[in-house]
């Protein structure tokens, strides 16, 4: 005896779903992620590899999401230096602050304790995050 | 000396037995249960021998090791020339002798040439009259010379006391053959008067003829004593005479022998021979014997009463004669008295027809030391003078010695020459003693150069060396002086000074080793004997010194006052400061007689004090919960202190109770270390959000932010 044939309409009710999900999905995550393309793109730094041995880091990029702590100085000639704490901590639930310089050329940024900002950072030398990019999230 | 070296050694003695601690003090007696206490006792001496029983222990050990005394050390080695360095006036002499110059001088010259022309004199076949005396008027002149010490006066002298007796015996004589003759002529007197008268022609009775012949008998008699008076008073002349010609020839003769033979032991050998012949030359009877130098000899006595230490030969007899007469052969007797003796004979003589004795006494006769301070030594020259009268028996004999003495130097004196010039140190050093003890005023050996005697001289000193440190008992010192003597004289045979050497060094090891099980057993007595007779016999022994250490060490242990002093050097060269603080009181009580140690002590206590403090707040930090905070208050104490355990193991406690914020300040550290300032500054960050109060935090957060940024604001 023959199969009866599915019925063909539940196929595209599953396609039109599917494709409104994915738009959800991308809409959210351009809105959530930053506008910056740049930023979208740069891994997000490892606190704990960074704390084990930044040396091995050093040249790279990364994105961090943190929040403005403290004020720890400014130079004339080099910039502003802060301690961020990230967002989301570790596991062992330890803070994760990091001192993060604040260049000449990110001069105009303003910049306050309890801030937010998605920053992309650059590991120079001796281990220090130099901030290339803050946008506020 | 003795006495002198005697207390030399006991000074000595005394003070290695003091610096030992063996000196007697007022102590309980008894014997120490425990080696801590023998060594108490030791320091602190033994009632039970005092100094004085050391002093004798260490003379009978060293006696026992025969180096007192008898210097055993050098006694039985075998060189000769050594050996004679045993005798210390030998020494000295020939050590001076070694050190003159020869007598090469205008003055000297000029003084042998003329001895040798008085000798060439007087010998055999020039001894004329006139030589004779040309070389008596010599004799003074040769006199004049130091090194001749005014014997040639003295032999002068005595050559004109005897030709004095001479004369005087010569008158004596010629006075004699005159009393003969007017004896013969008293004695023909006699016979004439003895003789009877014939008869008167006019007797004409028997009565007469009776009375004639009474007569004639008493005329006889009358004639006959007169004679017989006179006759009797000129043979008593005679025998006097007679006596005193023999008294005065015996008295010369006697001075001028013993003037010979005193020369002879003064080793004057030119000046016997000279002697000997102006004693030929005036006694020309051909007696040459020493009889009467043998009687004075055997009658010598001594006289102290003189101030000058010289050889006296006094003949001065006190003469007594006395003479017997009778009608037949007659015995005498006869005693006289003299100043210096008494002398007593009998004699008997058979005089022609009469029958007179005579009988000589002789008494007053010495021989001895003028003012000799030790009566032994004046035994010892009578003894010696007596020896030489049984030795010697003329002067021919004397002659004869001296000349073969002078051939015998002057060829060892060649031979000396030779030994040196083959590098024979000894042998050359001996032939030269030999030919200084023989002939040391003889020309040949005068004229020694001080050159051909410097190597000797150096040698002998030596030697002399060798002696003194063998007779000080410091067998050290003989032991280094024999290496010496060895690189100068290789063939120097040192078996037998090694092998004593040995044999005391290995005694004095025993009685340290007997010394040391004593003190195991605290028994002081043998300890304190055992170790006084080791360091007798060997002051040097190492053993001794160390075995002292170690005693004066216990002994220290035993004081509490010195021992906690110790006890304090010790634990600051340690760096043990939390005993010092634990114990405090007993330290302070202490190092209060020690002033010097009284700043280390504060110091001591300040650090000390400033610790405790430290950790009573962090103690009282941690009981609040606050572990990081506490850690922090001891990590800042233990970075000032790092060598205080307790502070230390404080330390690891309260790390384990803030483990995360330890480990955080130690990786900042790190890697500010390794100025990898941004790491290091973000776990600074990570410790200080842990410990917000956390000043190491901070501090290390503005230090590394200042790396970083060296013109913050």
């Amino acid at each position: 005896m023959p199969r009866k044939k599915k019925s063909s309409g539940l196929s595209l009710w599953l396609i039109v779903l599917l494709v409104v999900i994915v738009g959800a999905a991308a809409y959210f995550s351009l809105h959530r992620g930053g506008g910056d393309s740049s930023l979208r793109t740069t891994e997000e730094l490892n606190p704990d590899l960074y704390y084990e041995n930044a040396n091995s880091l050093r040249g790279n990029t990364y994105k961090i999401d943190a929040e403005i702590d403290s004020a720890l100085g400014n130079s004339p000639s080099k910039g502003r230096l802060f301690s961020v704490v990230l967002k989301g901590g570790t596991e062992s639930g330890a803070p994760l602050v990091l001192p993060v310089l604040v260049p000449i050329e990110l001069g105009n940024l303003t910049i306050q304790k309890g801030q937010h900002y998605l920053m992309k950072v650059k590991v120079v030398d001796n281990g220090l995050l130099r901030v290339e990019e803050a946008t506020k999230p | 000396m003795n006495s002198l070296r005697i207390k030399t050694s006991a000074c000595l003695l005394f003070s290695l037995i003091s610096c030992c601690g063996l000196g007697a003090q007022q102590q309980s007696p008894g014997n120490a249960e425990t080696i801590h206490e023998t060594g108490q006792q030791y320091k602190q001496g033994n009632t039970l021998m005092g100094a004085g029983d050391n002093r004798l222990i260490g003379r009978q050990a060293a006696s026992d090791a025969n180096l007192m005394g008898r210097k055993r050390l050098v006694d039985l080695k075998p060189n000769t020339f050594l050996a004679l360095w045993n005798n210390p006036l030998f020494a000295a002499q020939f050590e001076k002798f070694l050190s003159a110059p020869a007598e090469t001088s205008d003055d000297a010259r000029l003084y042998r040439e003329r001895i040798n022309k008085i000798m060439e004199l007087l010998s055999p076949g020039s001894a004329t009259k006139q030589n004779q005396d040309v070389a008596f008027n010599l004799l003074t002149k040769a006199s004049e010379f130091e090194s001749d010490a005014n014997i040639c006066t003295t032999i002068h002298d005595a050559v004109y006391a005897a030709a004095d007796s001479r004369v005087e015996i010569e008158k004596l004589t010629q006075l004699n053959e005159k009393l003969e003759t007017e004896r013969r002529q008293e004695e023909y007197n006699l016979l004439q008067a003895s003789r009877d008268n014939p008869f008167s022609a006019t007797a004409t009775s028997k009565n007469d003829i009776v009375n004639n012949n009474a007569n004639m008998a008493i005329e006889r008699q009358a004639r006959i004593d007169p004679a017989k008076r006179r006759l009797s008073a000129v043979g008593q002349t005679i025998e006097q005479n007679k006596m005193q010609i023999a008294s005065a020839e015996g008295q010369a003769k006697f001075q001028l022998q013993a003037l010979i033979l005193q020369l002879f032991a003064q080793r004057r050998y030119q000046h016997v021979i000279i002697a000997d012949r102006f004693y030929r030359a005036l006694f020309d009877d051909g007696d040459e014997s020493l009889a009467s130098f043998q009687r004075m000899a055997d009658q010598m006595g001594y006289n102290k009463a003189a101030g000058q230490v010289k050889l006296v030969a006094e003949g001065n007899p006190n003469v007594a004669g006395a003479v017997g007469s009778g009608g037949g052969p007659g015995a005498g007797a006869a005693a006289g008295a003299g100043t210096n003796g008494g002398g007593a004979s009998v004699g008997n003589n058979n005089y022609g027809g009469g029958g007179d004795g005579s009988a000589l006494s002789l008494s007053g006769m010495q021989f001895g030391l003028q003012n000799a301070s030790v009566e032994s030594l004046m035994n010892a020259v009578s003894s010696a003078m007596r020896t030489m009268s049984r030795t010697f028996k003329s002067l021919s004999q004397l002659d004869g010695i001296a000349n073969e003495i002078i051939r015998d130097v002057n060829e060892g004196v060649k031979v000396y020459k030779y030994l040196l010039e083959k590098n024979e140190l000894e042998s050359a050093g001996t032939q030269l003693a030999s030919v200084f003890t023989k002939g040391e005023f003889l020309p040949s050996v005068r004229l020694l150069t001080q050159d051909e005697k410097r190597r000797t001289l150096a040698y002998a000193q030596l030697c002399n060396k060798l002696v003194n440190s063998s007779e000080s008992g410091n067998i050290d010192a003989v032991q280094a002086v024999v290496a010496e003597i060895k690189k100068q004289n290789p063939s120097f045979d040192d078996t037998e000074i090694a092998a004593n050497i040995q044999g005391i060094k290995t005694a004095s090891g025993l009685h340290v080793a007997q010394a040391r099980v004593a003190a195991s057993k605290g028994d002081m007595q043998t300890l304190q004997l055992e170790i006084t007779r080791a360091a007798s016999i060997w002051p040097n022994n190492p053993e001794v010194q160390n075995f002292s250490t170690d005693m004066a060490k216990l002994s220290e242990r035993a004081s509490p006052q010195v021992q906690a002093v110790n006890d304090f050097d010790q634990l600051c060269a340690q760096k043990n400061f939390r005993q010092i603080w634990d114990d405090k009181e007993k330290y302070i009580a202490a190092i209060a007689q020690s002033p010097e140690k009284q700043g280390k002590l504060h110091e001591v206590l300040s650090r000390m004090q400033d610790i405790e403090t430290t950790i009573m707040k962090s103690q009282e930090i941690a009981r609040h919960g606050d572990y990081a905070g506490a850690w922090e208050g001891i990590e800042v104490a233990f970075q000032k202190y790092p060598d205080d355990p307790k502070l230390a193991q404080m330390r690891a406690e309260l790390t384990t109770q803030a483990p995360d914020f330890v480990h955080d300040l130690r990786a900042a550290n790190g890697f500010e270390e390794k100025k990898e300032y941004g790491s290091a500054l973000a776990w600074y960050l990570r410790s200080r959000s842990r410990y917000p109060m956390s000043d190491l935090s901070k501090e290390g957060i503005q230090r590394v932010v200042k790396m970083i940024l060296p013109d913050a604001t």
